[in-house]
């Protein structure tokens, strides 16, 4: 499995990026698409189908799920993007969207309980454990970027989330929190948490 | 001032730290070195996460050849399996005008007859639809599927084709061999008749009402009908599916027979097979060979040459035995005439049951028992035979696990689906059979309805697998996805499955809803994975 992972190349992060439109361009085929123009939607899908299938597939743990969590995206988009009003770049709405689409997923899975409950010890305290330097940079100069994925792929669901929805689909902290269903500190307790954990986890590969 | 915390740094590094802090943060910073390295490192801790992340994890999506719409790819389908099936129903209104839905009544579960004996059925609608014959019925469906495969691999074609499906083509090249080139003579309509002088030097597939042979077959015989008959000669096997079977000619060969009953008046080359609710060999009857049958009632007034095992309800012998004659059932009768060769030896419940005539002449043992039928529970065999099963399904849900693991634990979400998983397994089940015979007659032959029931009684076996790791995972709840939480949750799984069988009556029900709920599962991953990945 590992082999695999490492199998994921480099240029598919150019494609994602270098790609991608912007400005202008972008602006009329996603007002097409608004008008229910077919290949304006084929060319969003084209431009963000990695992307979105990237975000489905780091927050489900199979690759199936996380193609039926893509078509069902962009299967919905010819409805869903009437709603998009360009008040924050499309990209990180799509992401929005499709990470929507995933914890709904999770949350059919879990027949309707929320997929990340909030632990009351987790929230309050912020240790002051700020003297150190963080040791995961200096893991991460050592470490190969795949090994990084796969640690984040093996972590813990409610740790893996926001991480991934923060790092991966960028959104903002009240975005994440409104997703998940959680409280904003608890989203940054847990994106805090994933990190020490993603240290320990590579800390002790590297050892 | 005091160093601000990880954590608020982290905060800050996210630009998620309200206004007035990450001010005070600013300041802070300016003059304290350690909180500025933190700084930096958690900014690099954020780069390289964002970087490492914007690769696909495992399998990275293969780089979208042709970009499809996922829209217009369901469509698409839905298009090609709409016109294979219009242009299948066309083909088959062309090919003959077949009452197929008359013939498929005994499928339907909710009829009188769709919940007695499905082999009784089947038999029982091929004779009564008189013009629904087996032959093209089943030559139909063969092309129907063809067609199917056909329309079905042209579309995969048109998509990236990958060579796990090689299997699938290789099949699709065999049903395309074997239909047009099949050595079977097929008759059928109301009386089929074999002559007195005619000889067919074929198999022969006779499907009638009323299937006579007055002539010869040079091969088998394979017939279905409400009535065999057979008074001229067989010289391959008779097979034969029909309410009533009898041969007063002879058959050289074998009889393998599911009927309700089977009267042997004539001479059998070798043995008689199958299951049935009469046998009856009479007075002129011979067989070369033996008896393995399970039956209701069996009478023999002829002459069996080797060995006859019944398992009957009850057994009259007052013919010949050559050689042993072993009984398990309810109750055996001895006459005067009876001979046996052998040694006699009887399983049944109550020995009142069992007549022996004084004049009976059995030559070598009597050896008569009680069955008696102990709780499996008192055994300990039992446990141990429970144990092993138990073991055994670990080492191949942890084989699965091991090698696929992706399908594995899709298989067991999929379980999840509830109402899917179990409609579709009660349709595999049910329907997988009925295919196997198909094939078995018309298609490929044999091999490939041999191969079909390996991988059916497989599939039962597993869908045990499924279920119990999808059970277990619903009790024990583990948060991390790792093989051992897996294995912990199919142990779990499976330890309540298997006491959960052996309750009376429920178990019985709910090892039926299992293996419904895991067939279903195990096919719908099997579609997915056999179908090429969307172009993500």
């Amino acid at each position: 499995m590992d082999a695999k992972r490492n199998n994921a190349k480099g240029p598919q992060l150019q494609e994602g990026k270098a790609t991608q439109m912007e400005g202008p361009d972008l602006e009329s085929v996603i007002e097409r698409a608004q008008g229910h123009d077919a290949e304006a939607l084929g060319e969003i899908y084209r431009l963000y189908v990695r992307r979105v299938f990237g975000l489905c597939r780091y927050m489900l743990d199979s690759r199936e799920s996380a193609e039926d969590a893509t078509s069902e995206v962009f299967l919905k988009l010819q409805r869903s993007i009437e709603s998009y009003d360009g008040s924050i770049p499309f990209p990180r709405w799509l992401l929005r969207v499709a990470g929507n689409q995933c914890i709904d997923a999770l949350r059919r899975r879990k027949r309707g309980q929320q997929v990340i409950v909030e632990a009351a010890e987790e929230v309050a305290v912020i240790e002051a454990v700020g003297s150190e330097p963080s040791p995961l940079s200096a893991v991460l100069s050592r470490e190969e970027r795949a090994q990084v994925r796969d640690a984040i792929a093996h972590l813990p669901e409610n740790y893996r989330l926001p991480l991934v929805l923060r790092y991966y689909g960028e959104l903002s902290y009240d975005e994440i929190a409104q997703q998940l269903g959680l409280q904003r500190n608890y989203v940054a307790a847990l994106l805090f948490r994933a990190k020490q954990e993603l240290r320990r986890k590579l800390g002790h590969r590297s050892k | 001032m005091e160093c601000y915390s990880e954590q608020i740094v982290s905060i800050f590094v996210d630009g998620e730290l309200a206004v007035e802090e990450a001010r005070r943060l600013r300041d802070h910073l300016a003059t304290c070195r350690r909180c500025r390295q933190l700084l930096d490192a958690l900014r690099a801790e954020n780069r390289v996460l964002s970087e490492s992340l914007q690769e696909l994890p495992e399998e990275a999506a293969s780089p979208a050849g042709s970009p499809h719409l996922p829209w217009s790819l369901g469509w698409s389908e839905v298009v090609v399996v709409a016109a294979v099936l219009a242009l299948g129903s066309i083909v088959v209104g062309w090919i003959d005008k077949l009452s197929i839905p008359e013939a498929l009544q005994w499928l339907d579960p909710s009829s009188l007859n769709g919940r007695t004996n499905l082999i009784f059925n089947l038999s029982y609608y091929f004779a009564h639809g008189g013009t629904a014959m087996l032959g093209d019925y089943a030559a139909v469906v063969g092309k129907f599927f063809l067609l199917l495969l056909l329309g079905g691999s042209a579309l995969l074609l048109g998509r990236r084709w990958r060579p796990r499906q090689a299997g699938l083509r290789l099949l699709i090249v065999l049903l395309a061999l074997s239909l047009p080139g099949s050595a079977l003579q097929r008759r059928h309509s109301e009386f089929v008749t074999v002559a007195a002088n005619e000889t067919v030097d074929d198999t022969l597939l006779a499907t009638g009402n009323i299937v006579r042979v007055d002539g010869v077959v040079n091969g088998d015989l394979l017939a279905f009908g409400e009535s065999v008959e057979v008074r001229g000669t067989v010289k391959g096997d008779l097979v034969s599916f029909a309410k009533r079977t009898v041969v007063s000619g002879s058959v050289e060969g074998n009889i393998y027979n599911f009927s309700n009953s089977l009267d042997l008046n004539g001479q059998l080359g070798h043995s008689i097979y199958g299951g049935m609710q009469s046998l009856r060999v009479n007075d002129r009857g011979r067989v070369g060979h033996g008896i393995l049958v399970g039956a209701g009632d069996v009478t023999i007034e002829g002459e069996v040459n080797r060995d006859a095992t019944l398992y009957a309800g009850n057994a009259d012998v007052s013919g010949s035995i050559g050689r042993e004659l072993s009984m398990a059932g309810d109750s055996l009768t001895l006459t005067n005439t009876a001979r046996i060769g052998g040694n006699l030896s009887v399983r049944v419940r109550d020995l009142k049951k069992v007549h022996i005539a004084d004049g009976a002449t059995i030559t070598g043992t009597r050896d008569i028992q009680i069955r008696v039928r102990q709780s499996h529970f008192t055994r300990p065999r039992f446990y141990f035979y429970r144990a092993v099963w138990l073991a055994a399904a670990m080492l191949v849900g942890w084989l699965i696990l091991i090698l696929f693991p992706g399908f594995f634990q899709a298989s067991t979400h999929a379980v999840g689906s509830g109402w899917r998983s179990l409609g579709l397994g009660f349709g595999v089940l049910a329907g997988v059979p009925v295919a196997i015979i198909l094939i078995a007659i018309t298609l490929v032959g044999l091999p490939v309805s041999l191969i079909l029931l390996a991988f059916y009684l497989v599939a039962i076996y597993l869908s045990m697998i499924w279920v119990g790791a999808y059970l277990g995972r619903m009790i024990l709840k583990p948060t991390t996805e790792t093989k051992g939480d897996w294995l912990l949750a199919l142990l779990v799984g499976l330890l309540i499955l298997t006491v959960i069988r052996y309750i009376p009556y429920l178990g019985g029900f709910v090892h039926f809803v299992v293996i419904c709920l895991g067939l279903g599962a195990f096919a719908w991953q099997l579609y997915r994975a056999l179908r090429p990945a969307i172009t993500a």
